[in-house]
């Protein structure tokens, strides 16, 4: 395994590196309703969207949970993932372009594995909130005496 | 809506589900996420994984495909499918997810809380796969608006 990344990599002072998406656009509505099989014509039918109030097609949910799932396992291997939870605040729309942020808000050792816990927002190119949530990792401990990388 | 409250507890559906080394695929590229990890099974294998793996947020899929439909849930609970939003969800990790696995979903209401504004559902549902063991939990909010 060439890609282990280590408790003490961690820290709380320095915020963890940003994803930047391309903008939300249609073809990606079909493209994830496909994927995922949320067939509600909210994501894909403007017409449905002015009945509904939001004016045009928005998001799924879940597309923008998928954007932080993407950050979260770019900061992250995916095997020391062990917990994702999110609120989603705000609805998205075609042409929001969502940059997701995150930082390390706790880090204790238990049992000889470092458990790390953060916080992550989705926000859109005007700030907009789109999710607030937090991931909890389980990352091995360098063995004493082993070199500290810092990489964030 | 006190037959709703003694449904606390209680199983809404299960279903099964097999896993599809395309749909992994389909699902990382609609989100636009490049990790080779959900496409290329040399690299996973490379980083000690037996195949590819699911992302993190798959299970929507496994509920959307595998038979958990919206419109029977909205029956089932007695939700205005129009007045139905998503508030929160939960992914607890347990193990990977893999192309070939068959996975057995089990989704119970957890919860039900009357609100003056809403009624608040939370959903949990457990995926085990064909070797008895448990992978993945979700935990969903559903929100329905008065």
């Amino acid at each position: 395994m060439d890609n282990q990344v280590y408790y003490e990599e961690f820290n709380m002072e320095n915020p963890l590196p940003p994803l930047t998406k391309p903008p939300v656009d249609k073809i990606q509505l079909v493209k994830y309703a496909g994927a995922s099989g949320d067939f509600n014509p909210l994501h894909y039918m403007d017409e449905v969207g002015q009945m509904a109030g939001t004016g045009g097609v928005i998001a799924h949910g879940m597309l923008i949970m998928g954007f932080v799932g993407q950050a979260v396992t770019r900061w992250i291997p995916n095997r020391n993932l062990k917990r994702l939870a999110v609120r989603f605040v705000d609805i998205t729309k075609p042409g929001d372009k969502i940059t997701v942020t995150g930082k390390i808000v706790d880090k204790q050792i238990k049992e000889g594995l470092g458990i790390i816990t953060g916080e992550v927002i989705a926000a859109d190119q005007n700030g907009g909130v789109k999710i607030k949530g937090m991931f909890e990792a389980s990352l091995p401990l360098k063995e004493h005496g082993g070199k500290i990388k810092e990489v964030f | 809506m006190s037959d709703l409250s003694k449904m606390i507890g209680t199983e809404l559906t299960s279903f099964s589900y097999a896993v599809e080394r395309g749909k992994i695929r389909e699902t990382a590229l609609a989100i636009g996420d490049e990790n080779p990890l959900y496409t290329d099974p040399e690299y996973a294998r490379a980083r000690g994984y037996r195949d590819v793996i699911a992302p993190p947020t798959f299970g929507i899929c496994i509920d959307f495909w595998g038979g958990q439909d919206f419109m029977a849930l909205c029956r089932k609970l007695q939700l205005n499918p129009v007045k139905v939003l998503h508030g929160e969800q939960e992914y607890q990790y347990f193990g990977e997810i893999y192309p070939g696995d068959t996975l057995n979903a089990c989704c119970l209401l957890k919860n039900y809380i009357e609100k003056p504004q809403m009624s608040i559902f939370i959903l949990e549902t457990t995926y085990s796969n064909q070797n008895g063991e448990k992978v993945l939990v979700s935990r969903s909010t559903v929100i329905e608006k008065k």
